[in-house]
């Protein structure tokens, strides 16, 4: 009886304290877990067994080794002032590392700093004995006792952004962005004058700085600011010399400093609750008219050209558009957009080998301008509770500006043109798309697209090359140029979206395309077809509460059928090739997630790659000559990459605040890629007597990557 | 002792009564107003929907929208609408749920997808999302809850590394070939789909530049030029020769030389050969077009020369 009072008596007090305190704690703590922001931090160690020079382009492992795997995703909010404070950071031990920072009073002001590593590390690996590699004097070395040495080459990024937000008034805000980024390292690149190796020093910095004001009210908003950029070469020159440092050096140069300032004012406005007009207007100033330096080496530059390009790019944009819904199932687009890039940078001759100015002794500079209109009208139908049809038409209007020079720049053919040019290009687009509920669970569309490019005749090319002596009368102007050429091309789409159970969701979509281009006995040469094809297919299947797997393959091939002239040369004779070159390509990815228990997670994803490229050409020769020049060979391999990725996770949660995670991945590369072969097989090397670089690309990459991690999570 | 006993049970008992009794008045109060738990004047929708029948939906309170600090912020009813007849019948009979006003899943089929894009724009329509309807993502009927996820904290679509997920749930193409070999560090999570794309925004292709080039220059800068010798496609277009999603060939080209090159150019001499790799060292121009870089193992500065040497080669971006 006496342990009966006992108890009773504890469990009242017991009763009476959770009463008050427990439940609500209790109530707090599920709610607070549900309501408030997470965090967490993340501190480990992982390790690749292997280096992986094509995989770890990007992320910054590509060398086998250890790394620190640090993490953090830090989110405080004071609930009374609504006032954020956040830190993300990721792969802080690795070379891609990246860290944000933001103090945020919503509503109010916010200031944000980030900082982000991008590497990129050529997956070549490169013998050679250029010497000055990262310097603005190189040296291609002939000399058989300059030792060969293994570089691996690479560039970064680091960039740095500083984020401002004020709200000025209820309507009104204010955001300010500013972004440096440095990027440094060493590019592959060639000495220019001959096929030698050369490597381009990168030390450069870019600067953009972005104002705009917002200004919102339910009828109105207008959005307006300023943008500007700038970028800064360190390295304005790179002088190679081949053998020795007295002999005549090669003057390459580089991109020079460059800004741009843009204005724009972006405007919207509902007339009705359907009906809504939008304005943007934009001008921008680009310049680059900084000292040409190859004009400060006496006796390299024409007497009298000059010592800056004063380049002045000007772009002004205009658009007007409106949106409506005039009836209950129909709603309409109409817009039209004028983009005017005109390029005014003065004419100037730079290049004159001869007063006679004939073909390809002179060379002025050659601003380019596009003046583009495009129209549009579309509409979205909904004929009945099952379909619904979108359709559009599309017509844009292109005047090219194309400055023609001949020896007296009075007009005449280009005599330092290559390729023949139009001042018109024109093309209209019709699209259409087909929706139809099928059933409560499948939906179908089809859409097919027809698009017609044509433009005006043809600006006659009269630089270097056209020659009529080796096969081919003015065989610069036999050519369509892909990006002005007349085209056809169709389209069609089909997709289906099924949702047989509410556990499963099962996408298809097939797509077709064709392209054509006009080809005539006047201008026989260049792309003749293009096909493309996609197929893609994804489901994805809830097991169970805990379980969901999901998996996804799409095959796309695409196809280019494409005509050119060989002209007579170094033994090869005159022949039409035909070319039909071929990419298909084959991806499949599997994904699952689980709780094998509430406390332990598992999941695991499967990438497979495979790219195959076929080069098939046909050499039909017109008169004597060989098929191939001497010590040449034709026949190109097909190229087939394959990738698998296999990745394993689990999560174990240690307790209410603590995870450890385990990741394994297994990765396999294999490639056939000839890209920096000799017919053989074997690694390139360049030049003959002089130079020697060979370049060697790892073709079968394998590795393994181990990963353990702490997480510690709070609120 | 037995005074003792009697007085901590009285006082245990009145703690308890104490502690139960405003709980079960305000119970009662609760029943005819209940309290909020998250936004404000959430409780119209929270009485039944708390953590124990839609904690998800509760989640809303760790994002931006559910700090109710900054006054701008909504209350369920202001995304979801009144939604009167949903409260008046949810729960009673035996028929089906009527749904809420505005819906933003799979399954409430009678919201079309304007007032859907309608509720987020009477906050959102400012600054970013002034060309919203004019897009094409809107003309397409895509919403604004197709790509995003109001009631969490990691919204996938607003973050780098997990962004694409949800993008390629639609663009399957540039699913396939950013696992190309030549590729932007988009599955190494440095880049994503907006760093190109201003997907709110009517630019063509919904890019964040006027054009494709003012795009590419945010990154690419010392590509903007003007140069003394301009490659006329690179002022134009950065796309007719490379595709930014990835390719086969390096430098994201999108068919490797001679091939690309006599697409456009048709001349005289070594430019016209075909394709074909050398057998043995060379230095003949007519047998390096394929192998290496291609015509770039000489013509190097592609994108743009600014020598001002009196030499024809100049020109033709070499030097």
């Amino acid at each position: 009886m006496n342990t009966m009072t006992q108890t009773f008596r504890l469990t009242a007090l017991a009763a009476a304290l959770m009463a008050v305190y427990g439940m609500a704690l209790a109530e707090d703590n599920g709610l607070a877990e549900l309501t408030k922001p997470d965090s967490s931090v993340s501190l480990g160690l992982g390790n690749w067994t292997k280096d992986r020079p094509q995989q770890g382009i990007y992320d910054g492992m590509r060398e086998m080794g250890a790394y620190g795997l640090i993490d953090a995703d830090v989110v405080k909010r004071n609930d009374d002032t609504g006032t954020w404070m956040t830190l993300k950071a990721r792969n802080l031990g690795i070379e891609n590392r990246e860290i944000r920072g933001e103090y945020l009073r919503q509503g109010d002001v916010g200031v944000s700093l980030e900082y982000s590593r991008i590497p990129r590390d050529n997956p070549n690996t490169f013998t050679t004995r250029l010497q000055g590699i990262g310097d603005t004097t190189q040296i291609v070395s002939n000399s058989t006792t300059t030792p060969f040495r293994t570089v691996n080459l690479g560039t970064t990024r680091d960039a740095s952004k500083l984020n401002f937000y004020k709200s000025l008034a209820p309507n009104l805000d204010f955001k300010l962005s500013f972004r440096h980024e440095e990027k440094s390292g060493e590019r592959q690149w060639g000495r220019g004058s001959a096929a030698e190796f050369a490597v381009e020093p990168i030390d450069s910095t870019i600067r953009q700085l972005d104002g705009v004001l917002n200004y919102t009210t339910e009828k109105l908003q207008l959005s307006g600011g300023y943008s500007g950029s700038w970028y800064n070469n360190q390295h304005n020159l790179v002088t190679v010399f081949t053998g020795r440092l007295n002999n005549a050096p090669t003057y390459l140069s580089q991109p020079l400093d460059n800004q741009a300032h843009r204005l724009f004012l972006n405007g919207g406005y509902n007339f009705t609750p359907t009906t809504r007009a939008t304005v943007k207007l934009a001008y921008a100033r680009a310049t680059q008219d900084e000292h040409l330096p190859t004009k400060d080496i006496a006796g390299l530059s024409l007497a009298g050209s000059p010592s800056s390009l004063d380049g002045e790019v000007n772009t002004t944009l205009a658009q007007v558009a409106l949106t409506s819904r005039p009836l209950k199932n129909l709603s309409l687009l109409a817009s039209i957009r004028y983009l005017n890039v005109e390029d005014e940078t003065p004419v100037n001759r730079f290049v004159q080998t001869n007063a006679a100015c004939a073909s390809g002794q002179c060379v002025d500079n050659t601003p380019f301008s596009y003046k583009t209109l495009t129209s549009k009208l579309e509409g979205t139908y909904r004929l009945t509770d099952q379909y619904s049809l979108n359709a559009g038409v599309e017509e844009r209007r292109q005047d090219r500006h194309v400055p023609v020079s001949n020896a007296n720049g009075v007009g005449g053919t280009d005599t330092q043109r290559v390729v023949p040019m139009r001042s018109e290009v024109d093309e209209t687009t019709l699209r259409m798309e087909l929706r139809r509920l099928l059933s409560e669970v499948l939906t179908g569309s089809v859409g097919y697209l027809v698009s017609d490019r044509t433009g005006s005749n043809y600006t006659f090319a009269a630089g270097p090359g056209n020659g009529s002596s080796n096969g081919f009368t003015n065989i610069s102007n036999l050519i369509n140029p892909i990006n002005i050429a007349d085209r056809e091309r169709r389209k069609v789409r089909l997709g289906l979206d099924w949702t047989p159970l509410q556990a499963l969701s099962v996408q298809l979509i097939a797509e077709d395309g064709r392209d054509n281009y006009d080809r005539d006995s006047d201008r026989p040469f260049g792309l003749d077809e293009g096909t493309t094809r996609l197929f893609s297919l994804d489901a994805s299947y809830t097991l169970s509460k805990a379980w969901q797997v999901n998996a996804w393959y799409s095959y796309d091939h695409s196809e280019a059928k494409q005509f050119a002239a060989r002209a007579a040369n170094a033994g090869g004779g005159a022949a039409i090739k035909r070319y039909k070159l071929e990419d298909t390509g084959d991806t499949l990815g599997v994904g699952l997630r689980g709780d094998v228990t509430p406390r332990l997670k598992f999941g695991a994803d499967l990438q497979w790659t495979r790219t195959l490229s076929k080069y098939d050409q046909q050499i039909n020769r017109l008169a004597g000559g060989a098929v191939l020049p001497a010590n040449f060979s034709g026949n190109l391999p097909d190229i087939e990459n394959k990738l698998i990725r296999l990745s394993v996770f689990s999560t174990y949660a240690v307790d209410k605040h603590s995870d450890v995670r385990v990741d394994l991945i297994h990765e396999r590369w294999r490639t056939d890629d000839w890209t920096w072969m000799f017919a053989d097989g074997t690694p390139f090397t360049y030049g003959t007597t002089t130079d020697g670089t060979t370049v060697t690309a790892k073709a079968r990459q394998t590795a393994n990557f181990a990963g353990v991690r702490y997480i510690f999570k709070f609120q | 002792m037995k005074l003792l006993g009697k007085a901590l049970r009285v006082c245990a008992f009145a703690v308890l009564a104490g502690s139960l009794s405003p709980a079960l008045t305000a119970t009662a109060a609760e029943k005819e107003a209940p309290k909020d738990i998250v936004l404000k004047g959430d409780a119209k929708c929270t009485s039944c929907h708390d953590e124990n029948d839609s904690p998800e939906a509760l989640r809303i309170g760790k994002t931006k929208h559910g700090t109710v600090a900054d006054k701008r912020t909504p209350s369920c009813t202001n995304c979801h609408g009144e939604s009167e007849k949903h409260v008046k019948e949810a729960g009673r009979g035996s028929g089906p749920t009527p749904p809420v006003d505005v819906g933003f899943t799979k399954k409430n089929k009678t919201t079309s997808a304007e007032a859907q894009n309608a509720s987020c724009l009477s906050c959102h329509q400012g600054g970013k999302h002034i060309n919203w309807q004019s897009s094409v993502h809107a003309q397409r009927g895509v919403t604004c809850a197709s790509c995003h996820k109001a009631h969490t904290g990691h919204d996938k679509v607003r973050e780098k590394e997990t962004q694409t997920e949800v993008c390629f749930a639609c663009h399957k193409e540039q699913r396939a070939q950013v696992n190309r070999p030549s590729h932007h560090p988009i599955p190494e999570g440095k880049m994503s789909c907006t760093s190109c794309h201003d997907v709110h925004n009517d630019n063509p292709k919904q890019l964040m530049g006027d054009t494709v080039n003012d795009t590419c220059y945010s990154c690419h800068m010392e590509k903007r030029g003007p140069f003394v010798h301009n490659h006329q496609p690179v002022t134009e277009d950065c796309s007719i020769c490379h595709n930014p999603h990835g390719t086969n060939i390096a430098n994201l080209l999108k068919a490797r030389p001679p091939y690309l090159c006599q697409e456009c150019h048709s001349h005289e001499s070594h430019p016209s050969q075909a394709a074909g790799l050398p057998t043995g060292r060379t230095t003949s121009t007519t047998a390096l077009g394929t192998v290496g870089r291609g015509c770039m193992n000489c013509h190097t500065n592609i994108h743009g020369g600014n020598s001002t040497q009196n030499s024809a080669t100049a020109g033709r971006f070499r030097r």
